[in-house]
């Protein structure tokens, strides 16, 4: 029972503490700032305390019974658990950074109340085991990502956000008719019901594929993939949490739940997945090296390394989903840090125009030397984490998958290495054109380094995260040791 | 002996390193931590050098174990790489003195010699990639903090090198699932479709590690942007040994490449091509560190040549030519650094008549210039000589090359000598003096290595190179005069052809640098040569053209995608909207028939059970 309350916990204290976040930022800001660390941090910790739990490989399933036929029911298995440390980890940082970036701007308790409901419902659909709970957390989280894209109330950021949230919902429609259509299939919205059903007859493919569009919309894959880079118009705290860390891993969670532990895929399907991510990786990574918008280019970054996940999640053997789980912790980390950088250099040199950045790095050495450390992680150069999780993703599919497509990602890989020293060569070597400001907020300074340092310390200690993301592939692909 | 003995030489200098960086404000503090590390690590090195020792602690799964091998390769490369690491950080004391970043350049020369360490103790192919990619950091810094543009070479080699390593990514992939192991002394592979092509990638990291051509062109770059100890330590030395170790390693051990193996000749000619494009590159430099650069490719050519050839002479020859070269190589990077520490330019035009201000630094150039061009009785002369007779059992065309290569090198090298000790000294020059006595002692003491390696050749021969082989040799030794005369004569020759064009060059032009500038101007060639020099044949070049192809064409794939977003979508919808709203006219009879319509569908939804 115990187990029980700890993922309510995880996933009721953030959302019902969000709702009282705006009423105590009437009183007292710094409380309200606490606060939404606190509920954040409240939801990392009770992950962490799930830890040894998941490691035993005993998943805890909590079901309650509601009228209609719906159920409230969470599952918690080392999947659920590893996504719920690695998402809330990263966000408390995250808002630690806010602490100081978001100080001098309006609605600040819009702000906190939306990241912490946003983080609360992540954590819900993370846990929940069942299709319409899924799918209500689902779009929770899809309404706040809007409010806090259009955190500026300009017309062009206003407008942004709307078409993230126009994408994002017409995706999740089509994923609403996908699950429907499994329900008419199986009678069941419980996943558990559902992967028994599956065996006998399988799952129609016109509902997986609706299902897909839902994902890849949310994980901004080619073609659902524009709304991202728009979507830089928003704080960087905010792009960091979204574009990076949180939800863009959502779609590619929900892959893992369903493609892999819940569905039987036909085999053209798995590669159908393979070559769109391919595809992504490489086309949003093209446009990477022409684009001129700080921001923008790290989350063309972010769309050619989530096509890597779905390569090693869509391979499917034991090395490629430790891999892709892997990819999910280290990449989080990484591009959280270059968009919390990008927002440091942002806020202090008025511009987010790389051509006319330069030189950055006499007079931000820790942002500069932070940006670098986590761009060499997203390259994967060892020691940092990102080099074992490419590692393993490559070294999985040369198994399953055909060596020409093997090849295609490997050029994604080689174009990530030059777009990224483009980016930090422009922004923080060479010739100083803008105006050369000093990097400020000490808190701001503290999270990209911990960041950094936390790649690092990633890479160091792979035994511990590889082995936790280890079990969780041996339990989702249901292999007996 | 404790086992963990063998994480000291890699924790020792990257935690020195580490330091280094900690203290870099304070210069004696970080002088006094590498020079004291770099000794350490070398005496480590003299207790490790043959000893046999096997380390094992599962790591990951998957196959991936921390493992590492020390046996009579290894220590080898251990070895050199420590005396090389040691002799430049005493050098570096009196050279970078005035120089900034010192903290940061110590900083990456520990960690560099630590992650080679690693990467040649490893026994894990993993294991040893994390150590070879983990290279590309320190590579990148020593770059970088060279001089204002030195950024750009910086980003440069970690392109280069970053896209083979994963190229070598994944040929590690590949080989573990054709082998069924990451343990390298476990792997042996017969050479058939799928192995080739882990050969080939493998073969790519290791030949771009030791800079041979296509991955060749960030070294001239940095000969001239980075500070000079990284030329001589890194790309002269370091990067020869780990690059040549591991293609000994792969074409050795871990596939069994033949001499029937198409491969073989693909690496031969890897190799003599190297040798040429490069050697043609050395002849009309026109600056001291640039033109050596060029000659650091092009003697890795000799060396792939080698063990390209796949028959145990080729193969003893390619390995000694890689520590000889190591030796001379560094060396002449070092009388490059006190000509430019004393008379303040490598330019060649403003240098001349050096040699009797700097005697001592002459006299090693001498020696180290003659065993570049393979004189008797100095170490590069056996080494090629073992080459060239491998090169002539595999076919006449590769040893033509070689010895093309050879008489170019001579050439080159006495322009180069001729243009900076001899000849008249520019009037800038008249107060340089001799280099201090810390820079000396490390020339002197490679040099004297060439002469002993070359006068008793069977030293490192038998000590260092014919175990690498062991039983393969069956019981051949190649120490002592090379049996063949025909091709001791003809080297002879060609050494004298290049003397005689020498002479020939001056008396044409009037001076020792512009001996070659008849070939830099022949006919056809001039016109290749501009071409080169404007960087048309850069490989990195001509790959960012590619990369710069697929970026806009993916620009506009992904503008196409969001147009649909942007534009199409919305505009579909207002004119769909415009047709709706024109149904709203007010006519009654419309009105009626609509609900009518609609009435009826909801008839047949509901009730008609449809």
């Amino acid at each position: 029972m115990k187990n029980e309350l700890f993922i309510f916990c995880i996933v009721f204290l953030p959302i019902l503490g969000a709702l009282a976040l705006p009423l105590v930022g009437r009183f007292s800001k710094s409380l309200r700032n606490a606060l939404s660390l606190l509920f954040v941090l409240s939801a990392l910790f009770f992950s962490c305390l799930l830890i040894p739990q998941a490691l035993s490989g005993k998943p805890i399933i909590f079901v309650k019974s509601l009228p209609l036929g719906f159920n409230l029911s969470f599952t918690a298995d080392a999947l659920a658990i590893f996504m719920a440390c690695t998402s809330s980890l990263i966000s408390s940082i995250i808002i630690m950074y806010s602490f100081n970036y978001i100080s001098h701007y309006e609605n600040q308790d819009e702000y906190y109340s939306m990241v912490t409901l946003f983080l609360g419902a992540m954590m819900g659909l993370i846990f929940s085991s069942n299709l319409i709970l899924l799918y209500i957390f689902w779009e929770i989280t899809g309404v706040t990502s809007w409010r806090l894209i259009g955190f500026f109330r300009q017309k062009q950021q206003v407008l942004k956000a709307d078409k993230s949230f126009l994408v994002t919902v017409f995706g999740a429609l089509l994923m609403l008719l996908g699950f429907l259509m499994i329900y008419q299939q199986t009678g069941s919205f419980d996943l558990s019901a559902i992967k028994l059903a599956g065996k006998t007859s399988p799952i129609p493919v016109l509902a997986l594929i609706l299902i897909l569009c839902g994902i890849f919309s949310k994980s901004a894959t080619l073609p659902f993939q524009t709304w991202l880079p728009d979507a830089g118009v928003a704080p960087s705290p905010v792009t960091a949490l979204l574009h990076a860390a949180v939800l863009v891993k959502i779609g590619v969670y929900v892959f893992a739940r369903l493609f892999i532990v819940t569905f039987i895929v036909p085999d053209f399907l798995r590669v159908l997945v393979v070559i769109i991510a391919a595809l992504s990786a490489i086309v949003s990574a093209g446009a990477a090296l022409l684009e001129t918008d700080l921001k923008r280019i790290i989350a063309y970054s972010t769309i050619s390394q989530i096509g890597f996940i779905f390569f090693g999640f869509a391979v499917g053997n034991e090395l490629a989903v430790t891999g892709a789980l892997l990819y999910i912790l280290m990449h989080g980390l990484a591009k959280a840090g270059l968009f919390l950088c990008a927002g440091i250099v942002e806020q202090n040199t008025k511009t987010k125009d790389i051509t006319q950045l330069g030189g950055l790095i006499k007079t931000m050495p820790i942002t500069a030397i932070s940006f670098l450390f986590c761009a060499f992680s997203v390259m994967g150069v060892p020691p940092f984490g990102g080099f074992f999780s490419k590692y393993l993703v490559f070294a999985g599919s040369i198994k399953a998958m055909p060596f020409w497509i093997v090849l295609v990602y490997l050029f994604g890989a080689f174009l990530t290495i030059i777009y990224l020293f483009r980016v930090f060569n422009l922004v923080f070597l060479g010739e100083g054109r803008s105006p050369l400001a000093r990097e400020k907020g000490p808190l701001m300074i503290f999270s990209v380094a911990l960041l950094a340092f936390l790649s690092f310390v990633g890479g160091v200690f792979i035994y511990y995260p590889s082995f936790f993301a280890k079990t969780a592939a041996v339990q989702m692909l249901g292999l007996v040791r | 002996m404790n086992i963990k003995i063998l994480f000291l030489p890699i924790l020792l200098p990257f935690l020195a390193g580490i330091l280094c960086i900690l203290g870099r404000k304070q210069r004696i503090f970080t002088e006094g931590i590498s020079l004291i590390a770099a000794a350490v690590n070398l005496f480590i090195a003299f207790v490790l050098f043959g000893k046999n020792l096997n380390f094992n602690l599962p790591w990951l799964g998957f196959g991936i174990d921390v493992s590492f091998r020390l046996y009579h390769f290894s220590a080898f490369i251990i070895l050199a790489a420590a005396g090389f690491g040691f002799l430049v950080t005493l050098y570096s004391l009196f050279f970078m003195r005035a120089k900034e970043h010192l903290g940061q350049f110590y900083a990456y020369l520990l960690i560099s010699l630590a992650f080679i360490n690693g990467a040649v103790l490893a026994d894990n192919l993993v294991v040893l990639l994390f150590f070879w990619e983990g290279l590309l950091m320190s590579l990148f810094g020593m770059i970088a903090i060279g001089n204002k543009n030195a950024f750009k070479t910086a980003t440069k080699a970690f392109v280069i090198n970053g896209v083979t390593d994963l190229c070598m990514m994944i040929g590690i992939v590949l080989t573990a699932h054709l082998a069924g192991t990451l343990t390298i002394s476990k792997i042996n592979l017969p050479l058939g479709l799928g192995a080739s092509l882990a050969f080939i990638l493998l073969m790519i990291g290791a030949i771009s590690k030791a800079g041979s051509m296509p991955f060749h062109s960030w070294i001239p770059d940095a000969a001239t942007d980075a500070p000079l100890p990284f030329m001589a330590l890194i790309p002269a030395a370091l990067e020869k040994l780990l690059g040549i170790y591991f293609l000994a390693r792969i074409s050795l051990d871990m596939f069994q490449l033949t001499h029937e193996s198409w491969l073989s000749v693909l690496l031969m000619t890897v190799g003599v091509i190297t040798i040429l494009l490069a050697v043609m590159m050395a002849l009309v430099q026109k600056d001291y560190k640039r033109l050596l650069s060029y000659h650091a490719i092009s003697q890795v050519g000799y060396m792939i040549l080698g063990i390209g050839t796949a028959i145990p002479v080729g193969i003893i020859g390619g390995l000694f030519h890689m520590i000889n070269h190591a030796m001379y190589k560094s060396c002449l990077f070092l009388t490059g650094g006190s000509v430019e520490k004393q008379a303040g330019t490598t330019n060649l035009e403003k240098l001349g008549g050096l040699g009797i201000k700097m005697p001592v630094t002459l006299i090693c150039f001498v020696i180290t210039a003659a065993s570049i061009s393979g004189v008797w009785p100095f170490n590069g002369f056996f080494s090629k000589e073992l080459v060239y007779d491998a090169a002539l059992e595999r076919g006449l065309l590769f040893y033509l090359c070689a010895i093309a290569g050879s008489f170019f090198t001579a050439a080159s090298f006495l322009k180069l000598g001729h243009a900076a000790f001899f000849g008249k000294a520019s009037s800038e020059n008249k107060q340089v003096k001799e280099a201090p006595l810390g820079m000396l002692v490390p020339m002197i003491v490679i040099a004297a290595g060439c002469i002993i390696f070359g006068v008793f050749n069977s030293l490192p021969l038998k000590h260092l190179i014919e175990p690498i082989l062991g039983a393969k040799l069956n019981g051949h030794h190649f120490a002592g005069m090379p049996g063949n005369i025909k091709l001791i004569i003809i080297s002879v020759i060609v050494l004298v052809a290049a003397i005689v064009n020498h002479i020939f060059g001056v008396l044409m032009k009037g001076s020792g640098l512009k001996a070659l500038d008849y070939i830099r101007y022949a006919p056809i060639l001039s016109g290749i040569y501009n071409k080169a020099e404007k960087r048309f044949f850069d490989p990195y070049e001509i790959g960012l053209k590619v990369v710069n192809l697929v970026s806009a064409l993916s620009w506009k794939i992904d503008r196409g995608v969001d147009w649909v977003y942007e534009k199409f979508s919305v505009k579909t919808v207002y004119a769909l909207s415009m047709q709706i709203r024109n149904l709203q006219n007010g006519n009654y009879s419309l009105y009626l028939g609509l609900s009518i319509v609609s009435a009826a569908l909801v008839f047949l939804l509901f009730f008609a059970g449809l």
